[in-house]
């Protein structure tokens, strides 16, 4: 393990090659490639029915791809399940606990699944539970939890055994902002300790920011990979921020330059935007500006820009899971 | 290997106490015995082996009580065995399977588990009816127990399997009610559990025949031998040979573990 550290970091923990998927006449992915390094934290962004859930879900070893090769820690998810599944700790988007069993039991369930011995996993289960702050509520029955907590024993649950790569499916989706940064507190915190590897979907911009690499799917192919910076400078649009000071100079501006947009605040904004616009715009109005700034492209519109898309009609929905309805192929229960 | 035993373990402990905190369950489990028993015997005990004129010479040598006894530990079981599937729909609609399914434990390994916990449950609740045998004239004797336990744990599997590969093959979930009235219900009652094949039981009643269609569906009830079984334990009274019950009980649990095991692998 620690002999051989320096070339493993090297190595991509996750390996996907032509990774295609077919329901019926839908292609849900068409030719996935991407690789995903040890440690990092790596963001999978997409509007609905981008085959972001397919993917995991092809991960997670619950579908068979209908072409292309997936690894995980090296080993193939359609010819060694068992053992990529070893690698695995997966938080689902919809919760998966017990309802009918306490915090403690659930968490003791999964330990005995994933073959963690006693010492170990009630070690694991008391510090899982104290780094999301859940130690009181151990012998709570899991349906008298909120929405926030149920997420946080998943969370913990995913934790117990000893996985190189976690798969979180939209873990924020539906929780309030504390909830959330706390959430990523925890995630952050013991991808230092235990070297782990994250894979996330999210609906959420700014958490997407604070990863290492973010991949945009769309139509089940991937549109762009690379660090949040990176995507910036290539897709993402500047633009200036004006905010006038009157209504006059707010028209005004509004009327010479085409494209520009008022916000509801009262700024305006014209994306795409240089330098000399800011000098043209300084020149004509001067003192009928109180403030003006270029502002560094947002992921949002590197989003626009690749899928066509706001990634705001996206967020708040949940992204449809592929229903098992029919007996063959379907993602199963 | 200890690794899988642990595995299989959490499965059916999870089940067991899923079942115990079910209250609803364990009421179910317990009014069966007493409606069918001692409402359903005690009422029709008097109209079984009735010989109204001449003299009263009883074919069979028991009364309906005990006749009945022996197919409400059947009826007992087929409840909670079949109810197995319906925690098995749950499981796959809110999601708990996939917290299974992607762990290292093989498919084969997972099902076992989950079976061997709603046939435990099922097991348990078969007993359950053994505790209104006073009432009903049926002495438990220690090695006839041992072998109706045995019985009852055979039946208690079949039933949980049968139950799986009715959960594995069904997308809609409709409630329990219709599971009861489809599945438990009519194999029940064409089981000759609540009355014999031979309607002979007194000297007047050997003239009356039951109509072929009706004797042929009991006897190509499965549950039909599983009954016979355990009145030839409970009661010494069998209407088959009684080396039958034991066999189909046996094919019942080899085949539907095989095909619950087929859908199960495939669909995952």
């Amino acid at each position: 393990m620690v002999g051989g550290h320096l070339s493993e970091a090297a190595a991509p923990v996750v390996e996907v090659a032509a990774l295609r998927k077919r329901y019926g006449r839908t292609l849900a992915l068409d030719g996935i490639d991407l690789s995903i390094r040890r440690n990092e934290v790596f963001a999978l962004l997409g509007p609905n029915g981008a085959g972001k859930t397919t993917l995991i879900h092809i991960l997670c070893t619950l579908l068979k791809p209908d072409g292309g090769t997936a690894r995980i820690g090296g080993f193939d998810v359609s010819r060694q399940p068992l053992k990529a599944r070893k690698q695995l700790g997966v938080v689902f988007q919809e919760p998966s606990l017990d309802g009918r069993l306490t915090v403690q039991e659930n968490l003791n369930f999964h330990g005995l699944v994933h073959r963690v011995p006693y010492r170990l996993r009630m070690r694991r289960i008391r510090e899982m539970l104290e780094l999301v702050e859940l130690s009181e509520w151990r012998n709570a029955l899991v349906r008298t939890l909120s929405a926030g907590m149920k997420r946080r024993v998943e969370i913990a649950r995913a934790l117990i055994h000893d996985s190189a790569v976690i798969i979180l499916d939209e873990p924020t989706v539906g929780l309030d902002a504390q909830s959330r940064e706390r959430i990523w507190t925890y995630l952050n915190k013991l991808r230092r300790e235990r070297d782990l590897t994250l894979i996330v979907t999210t609906h959420y911009i700014d958490e997407v920011d604070g990863c290492d690499r973010v991949c945009i799917v769309d139509g089940g192919k991937v549109l762009a990979l690379d660090t949040p910076e990176a995507l910036r400078a290539r897709y993402g649009k500047e633009q200036v921020r004006i905010t006038p000071r009157d209504a006059a100079a707010r028209s005004g501006i509004l009327a010479q330059n085409e494209g520009a947009v008022a916000e509801p605040g009262g700024d305006v904004v014209i994306p795409g935007a240089t330098h000399a616009v800011v000098d043209r715009l300084l020149g004509s109005f001067g003192t009928g500006i109180s403030n003006i700034a270029i502002e560094r492209p947002s992921l949002e519109s590197v989003f626009l820009a690749l899928t066509g898309r706001e990634i705001r009609d996206t967020a708040g929905e949940r992204p449809t899971i592929a229903r098992p309805n029919s007996r063959s192929g379907e993602p199963v229960n | 290997m200890l690794g899988a035993l642990g595995g299989i373990y959490a499965i059916w402990l999870r089940e067991v106490k899923r079942a115990i905190r079910d209250r609803g369950q364990l009421i179910g489990g317990l009014s069966r015995p007493l409606v069918w028993v001692l409402i359903l015997g005690i009422g029709l005990n008097p109209y079984f082996r009735a010989e109204i004129y001449g003299d009263v010479r009883f074919v069979v040598p028991y009364t309906y009580l005990q006749f009945l006894f022996p197919a409400v530990i059947v009826l007992n079981v087929m409840y909670t065995g079949v109810q197995s599937a319906v925690s098995m729909i749950w499981d796959r609609e809110f999601g708990f399977l996939r917290e299974v399914l992607t762990s290292p434990m093989p498919r084969s390994q997972i099902l076992f588990g989950k079976i061997l916990g709603g046939a435990t449950v099922a097991f348990a609740h078969g007993c359950l009816v053994l505790l209104v045998a006073e009432f009903t004239d049926v002495s438990l004797r220690t090695q006839d127990l041992f072998v109706g336990l045995l019985l009852i744990f055979g039946l208690a599997f079949g039933m949980t399997c049968v139950g799986a590969v009715i959960a594995n093959r069904i997308r809609s979930f409709e409630g329990f009610g219709v599971f009861s009235n489809v599945v438990i219900l009519p194999l029940y009652f064409t089981s000759s559990s609540i009355f014999p094949l031979n309607p002979a039981l007194s000297g007047a009643q050997t003239r009356v025949v039951y109509p072929e269609w009706l004797v042929a569906i009991i006897k190509a009830n499965p549950v039909t031998y599983a009954v016979d079984a355990l009145r030839g334990v409970f009661i010494g009274f069998n209407q088959f040979e009684p080396g039958v019950g034991p066999v189909v009980i046996v094919a019942i649990v080899v085949v539907a573990f095989a095909i619950a095991l087929f859908d199960f692998s495939r669909q995952s």
